[in-house]
């Protein structure tokens, strides 16, 4: 078991008249190698629980083993080296950093890692030939288009070969054509062996993933495997 | 990560962010700078009064005091030797005293009347300037007065105590009587009494002080023969240094004080005094340039807040920003030691060039300001100082650098990420 969550809550304003219960008692086992979907609805916790998932918040009960480390239970230090070489991040808006060119923005985990001076920029310039935007090195996030910028953002998150990535909405805010090619680089990294974990609101988008899994008010409404063609 | 990768991570995030940077550095510049040149401004000026009033000074200390009890010069001797005690402050002191009487000063065929004031006719026609002066002096005139031997010896310590008829000649009384021989070793009368010249003295050549070289400096144990035992009163002691002058001022002013006690009623019934010295304006002028730096240190301080407060606000503008970045980051594997390490380093690299910068144009600007309003060649300003606002403005950049980076690393990247 990879992922293994269980009795999850993230609650905001605990207590309160405004209390948020984000997440509300999920329960969720996740194996290796899984192309899984969550799905559900704006609001429905399914962001929360992949920032939970990926480390970079903190539940506020529940269990929560990666690979049969309780989580929950880590320190800073130790979570920073999870994310970095554990799960690697997609992000909507892309978030990299707008001083940094391509090759850099993909070479820091590397350089956080504490990877030499010689191994990084060829793992680097590799990551980005993988999405296709090697010819791309040396131009910063400005210069780029939305979808250019999201394939370096995927490389950076598969520059340390994470056996998890996590995508949040990764392509929200990409037309369908760009969106198709994330989502056929996402699937080609799965037939690699990398666990999938696709957040989205879009039924289309979750139709190409292998499990579904929906979300709604903070807990699991539904959850099912389903055959898909992908050519 | 190591400390060289958290430099270059430093070094890119200050040459990818030019005008923060500039922004941050400007703020140090002109702090540091403006600190730097005003302070030694203020400070060339004042060495340059101090200077100008220690020369003109001389470190002479002008003593009066007058014994009402006096037979036998006993107040003169009780200061020479109250002075010979403090030879680490004080180089010499005598008596100087011009004798009052009618003399008449003979040298072969050539006469000088001296106090005679008939002969001299009006007041109108008096000539000052070839007038001569008898000084009744110690083995130490010469010392206290500034003068410098041409040839000869000066009045001896012996010659006071056996009142040898013996006398030293300022330039103006040599030419009068000798010009242009070699007058060591002669013999000259004063009323008939015959004293034996035994030095001369180098000409001052002040055109306004004739009288400074028509002198015939005699034993002040003629006092009592030639002086008709007038009480001395006036004293000239030569201190080592500036500061010396104050402290023996100080002593002389308490040993004169024991001497002369005053009664109940602050009237002293032995004698008066007072002690003075030209230095006393340089102590003046130490008190006004000590309040001057301190006017200053205040301005400097000002603009060095008015600086750290430009450098915080650049810093605190930016926190969204830098917060965001932190917390990519932090989502992509960094320790929270690594950020800010590579935060600390940014500032304090940002800070130091800054500083460094502003120290140069302090230096340059010192330079030109020492030229131009104090005709000083080579002014530089004071290390102290220097160091000071350096240190200020590097430490109050490195704590606002630092503020965001200590502040979103604590974070979870998720909240940082969100910062907006």
């Amino acid at each position: 078991m990879l992922i293994d969550i269980r009795n999850l809550y993230k609650i905001y304003n605990e207590g309160k008249e405004s209390e948020v219960r984000a997440l509300d008692g999920v329960t969720l086992q996740i194996d290796q190698g899984e192309f899984v979907a969550i799905v559900g609805q704006s609001g429905s916790g399914k962001s929360t629980l992949m920032n939970v998932l990926g480390c970079l918040d903190i539940p506020t009960y529940g269990e929560y083993h990666l690979n049969g480390t309780d989580v929950t239970s880590l320190s800073d230090k130790e979570l920073a080296h999870i994310r970095n070489k554990e799960i690697g991040f997609i992000f909507q808006g892309y978030n990299l950093i707008q001083e940094l060119d391509a090759l850099e923005n993909v070479t820091l985990p590397l350089i956080y890692q504490g990877a030499s001076v010689w191994d990084r920029e060829d793992t680097a310039m590799a990551a980005l030939a993988k999405v296709g935007m090697d010819d791309r090195a040396h131009h910063r996030p400005s210069e780029m288009s939305g979808g250019q910028q999201q394939r370096v953002a995927i490389a950076r998150a598969i520059a340390t070969h994470p056996p998890i990535i996590m995508a949040d909405e990764p392509t929200g805010a990409l037309d369908s054509k760009t969106g198709r090619h994330v989502l056929e680089i996402l699937r080609g990294l799965y037939r690699g062996g990398t666990t999938i974990l696709l957040i989205t609101h879009d039924d289309g988008i979750a139709a190409t993933a292998r499990r579904v899994v929906r979300l709604s008010d903070g807990k699991v409404v539904a959850d099912y495997a389903q055959e898909v063609d992908w050519e | 990560m190591n400390l060289w990768q958290a430099f270059k991570m430093a070094f890119k995030s200050i040459s990818m962010k030019k005008t923060r940077s500039f922004l941050t550095m400007l703020g140090i510049i002109i702090g540091v700078a403006s600190v730097v040149i005003m302070v030694s401004v203020v400070q060339g000026q004042n060495k340059k009064n101090l200077e100008y009033f220690e020369k003109m000074g001389d470190n002479k200390i002008t003593v009066n005091a007058y014994s009402y009890y006096d037979t036998n010069n006993e107040t003169s001797q009780k200061l020479y030797d109250y002075c010979l005690s403090m030879s680490d402050l004080v180089t010499g002191i005598t008596p100087d005293v011009e004798l009052g009487q009618t003399v008449k000063i003979q040298f072969g065929s050539k006469t000088l009347s001296v106090n005679d004031w008939s002969a001299m006719g009006s007041m109108g026609r008096i000539d000052w300037d070839s007038m001569m002066h008898i000084k009744l002096g110690s083995d130490q005139y010469g010392v206290c007065n500034n003068y410098t031997l041409s040839a000869g010896r000066e009045i001896s310590y012996l010659d006071v105590e056996k009142t040898n008829s013996v006398c030293v000649l300022g330039a103006g009384a040599k030419d009068a009587l000798f010009g242009y021989t070699d007058p060591v070793g002669e013999t000259i009368t004063m009323n008939g009494q015959p004293f034996l010249v035994v030095g001369w003295y180098q000409p001052m050549n002040l055109e306004w002080r004739k009288d400074l070289d028509n002198i015939i400096v005699i034993p002040y144990t003629f006092n009592r023969s030639m002086n008709r035992n007038n009480t001395i009163s006036s004293y000239v002691v030569k201190a080592k240094s500036a500061s010396a002058t104050v402290e023996a001022m100080t002593k002389l002013d308490a040993y004169l004080a024991g001497l002369f006690p005053k009664d109940a009623n602050g009237v002293s019934q032995n004698g008066d005094y007072y002690v003075q010295s030209d230095n006393s304006y340089a102590e003046n002028i130490k008190t006004q340039s000590n309040m001057q730096s301190l006017v200053l240190g205040a301005i400097a301080g000002i603009s060095l807040l008015v600086g750290g407060i430009g450098i915080m606000n650049i810093m605190l503008v930016t926190v969204t920003e830098r917060t965001r970045e932190i917390g990519i980051r932090k989502a992509i594997g960094a320790e929270r030691k690594s950020i800010i390490a590579q935060f600390l380093i940014e500032a304090a690299v940002i800070c130091s060039i800054g500083g460094v910068i502003g120290i140069g144009i302090g230096c340059v600007g010192t330079l030109i300001a020492g030229k131009l309003l104090l005709q000083e060649t080579m002014m530089l300003p004071n290390t102290f100082i220097t160091v000071g606002a350096f240190l200020f403005s590097v430490v109050l950049g490195v704590i606002f650098g630092m503020y965001p980076a200590i502040k979103a690393s604590g974070l979870q990247p998720v909240v940082a990420l969100r910062a907006d």
